[in-house]
């Protein structure tokens, strides 16, 4: 537990409003000029922003409120707690493993810090494929700055930790382009516990920066409260029906609400996958069939090196270095490219990624303070054959994405297996092992490099994982091409938006952070505009 | 192939079938039934990293098994569901020998037959065979080093004091 000061709880103290879960019930109609669903990355900065227009805003968030005298650095702790279900929510066929934040902050509160522009390869894709023509760097570029001067992103100047470090020595070795990834801290004290929700306040995220000064300025929040649907008609929301998210599974088509929320307007930040599913317990019209299609995951490969000397992949800031060159040396629509980053690692995550069991396992287990990791982002959504997944609803009503690996983004996942292993053992590996289960440890390039290429690069034999959630809501500059307009509003509902990374109509190639503060940053900003308040910007 | 077949036949049947079965939680926490199957699992999966001594080992497994008690609160309520009746067609005769491929039961068999029975599942053609190895392995790895009496074996110091 960490002894420092609390902006939270000091905020609580001078009278935020927060309602939900320990902090009593809301009551049952709440009248406000906008309703926000979510408190992560495109809830916060919205929420920011229309706070000091002088809106009236409510902010629904599922999960709890959590902060640094909470965050213990514990994995035990953090999963059940600040995740989505638990940290282990699947795909359909459970080939994939969704890291995805449930708390104040969203997946802001437990990422890795990473921040980089959408890349303008990504960008122009959207212009020439989704009619989304505002959408180039240069008009985005004042957003982009903005929202990097309020949450203090810039370079990181400590040096890399080691596993980091052996991604750019192994990259240089090879004459692979590495560089650093910009971050969003300030006063970092490089412990590496990021994933578990930062003890010190040093990560910008939106628990400690846009979601207090929303409050300070008189927004209400609702933790441990879930959005269930909204009432629609005649092409308007009138009315969002919540619930205690601890009352058990929503019902689809079925108001539990035992909070309506009126508002003039309502924006939807519950990430991809849950504000699709919001929509689709809505029954919100969808004339061309695109809700909840087109959902990206940046599926992720992996593979473990065992070094001669001490990685220790739990300490030091996480993903520091980087390298594009498998996204930049090819046609951003050819063979599907890949993003390399170093993972932090920690026990939970590690021996439940590793492979195996019994003795052999116990031996890689030992390894732990050896053992250096890359994995690979797989820019998926550029591709036909990389269509991304459908979210669909279960029964209760609770989200399920359907996301098939195709052989198309599994031949790519192969090309990134042998990519890191040539870099790992550049780096000096003694052993290497790319996460699959039919892998075995190999000790050298040539050996590695011929059983990958004869390995059978199917869904779960090889590990998937994803942090990055995208799509869903696609923009789209034709509605029969997407869910939301430009300017972020539903195509079918005049006073619905949608601010999250469910805007994205491809992946984006990068770790999608600062995608999401530009962007709706932007959006936010012409909102503000529309419902007649003052001009603000985010910094 | 055969074993693919009856292992699908035998979920075919579903509702049915594990109606009847007791289920492998309850109110979130696992049943004898699904103690039974995590004990046998855990002595397989984590064969190497228990301690070698007989109490040490008995201990080791019981904090594992609270452990997954604890984990499985933080799961949602499909998710949940869907343990529940693995655990329950594991623990009945006819669904470990089918679906894990294990004739003795999970108290007695020697870890050896269940590692052949764990391996058989990891490599299967039948996903729900490979869907089910991988809950009880990431299952059984998350719920055993969560705890902090088992880091040293990963040489794992444990987060920074601050």
């Amino acid at each position: 537990m960490s002894n420092l000061p609390d902006p939270i709880r000091e905020g609580l103290k001078r009278g935020w409003k927060v309602l939900g879960g320990p902090y009593g019930e809301p009551p049952a109609r709440i009248v406000c000029d906008v309703a926000i669903v979510g408190s992560g990355a495109g809830a916060g900065i919205t929420a920011e922003l229309l706070s000091r227009a002088g809106l009236k805003v409510v902010i629904v968030e599922e999960g709890p409120l959590r902060s640094s005298t909470d965050f213990n650095q514990q994995e035990a702790v953090a999963y059940p707690s600040l995740y989505q279900e638990s940290a282990a929510r699947k795909t359909a066929d459970k080939a994939i493993n969704i890291l995805q934040g449930r708390c104040v902050g969203g997946s802001t509160t437990v990422n890795w810090t990473s921040s980089f522009r959408t890349p303008v390869s990504t960008l122009d894709y959207w212009q020439k494929h989704f009619g989304l023509a505002g959408f180039d760097n240069d008009t985005l570029a004042p957003y982009f700055a903005q929202a990097e001067a309020r949450l203090n992103i810039g370079p990181w100047l400590t040096p890399p930790n080691e596993n980091n470090d052996l991604l750019r020595r192994g990259a240089a070795r090879l004459g692979i382009g590495a560089a650093a990834i910009a971050r969003n801290v300030k006063g970092c004290w490089n412990l590496g516990s990021c994933g578990m929700g930062c003890p010190t306040n040093a990560k910008q995220s939106m628990l400690v920066t846009t979601i207090p000064a929303a409050l300070d300025k008189g927004a209400m929040l609702l933790v441990e409260t879930r959005a269930d649907q909204f009432e629609l008609a005649n092409g308007k929301a009138a009315s969002l029906l919540c619930s205690a998210s601890k009352a058990g599974p929503v019902q689809a088509g079925r108001a539990q609400g035992a909070t309506k929320i009126v508002a003039k307007h309502f924006v939807l930040s519950a990430g991809a996958i849950n504000s699709p599913a919001v929509l689709l317990r809505s029954q919100a019209p969808d004339p061309h069939g695109r809700l909840g299609t087109r959902t990206f995951l940046h599926p992720v490969v992996m593979s473990a090196a065992v070094m001669e000397q001490k990685v220790e992949g739990w300490q030091g800031a996480p993903q520091t270095i980087y390298s594009d060159h498998f996204l930049e040396t090819q046609a951003v629509d050819g063979p599907i490219g890949y993003k390399l980053e170093a993972p932090p690692l920690h026990p939970v995550i590690f021996a439940s990624t590793v492979a195996g069991f019994g003795q052999p396992q116990a031996e890689l287990l030992k390894k732990f303070p050896h053992t250096h990791v890359l994995l690979a982002l797989l820019r998926d959504g550029f591709h036909p054959q990389a269509p991304g997944g459908a979210v669909k609803l279960r029964g209760d009503g609770s989200p399920l994405l359907d996301y098939p690996l195709t052989d198309f983004v599994m031949e790519g996942a192969r090309r990134a297996l042998l990519s890191m292993m040539e870099i790992q053992f550049a780096a000096g590996a003694q052993q290497v092992l790319p996460v699959h289960e039919l892998a075995t440890p190999y000790t050298a390039w040539s050996q590695a490099r011929q059983a990958v290429e004869a390995l059978p690069m199917k869904p779960l034999l090889t590990k998937v994982v994803s942090a990055h959630v995208m799509g869903g809501c696609g923009l789209a500059g034709d509605e029969k091409l997407g869910v939301t307009r430009p300017d972020g509003v539903h195509w079918q509902i005049e006073n619905l938006s949608v601010h999250d990374g469910s805007l994205f109509p491809t992946s984006i190639g990068a770790n999608p952070q600062l995608s999401v503060y530009g962007i709706t940053n932007r959006l936010a900003q012409g909102l503000a505009k529309r419902l007649g308040a003052g001009d603000v910007i985010l910094a | 192939m055969k074993l693919g077949i009856a292992s699908a036949a035998l979920l075919a049947a579903g509702g049915g079938v594990l109606a009847l079965l007791e289920p492998g939680l309850r109110e979130a926490r696992l049943t004898p039934a699904g103690r039974a199957v995590f004990s046998g699992v855990g002595r397989a999966m984590l064969d190497g990293s228990l301690p070698a001594e007989g109490s040490a080992r008995q201990a080791a497994l019981a904090g594992m098994l609270e452990r997954v008690d604890a984990l499985v609160a933080g799961l949602p309520a499909h998710a949940q569901d869907e343990l529940s009746q693995l655990l329950a067609l594991l623990a009945s005769g006819a669904g470990r020998r089918t679906l894990a491929g294990l004739s003795g039961d999970w108290a007695t068999a020697p870890i050896a037959e269940i590692q052949a029975a764990l391996q058989s599942m990891r490599v299967s053609g039948l996903s729900l065979r490979q869907q089910a190895y991988q809950a009880l392995h990431d299952i059984t790895g998350s719920a055993y080093f969560s705890d902090a009496s088992t880091w040293s074996l990963l040489g794992y110091p444990g987060p920074m004091k601050i």
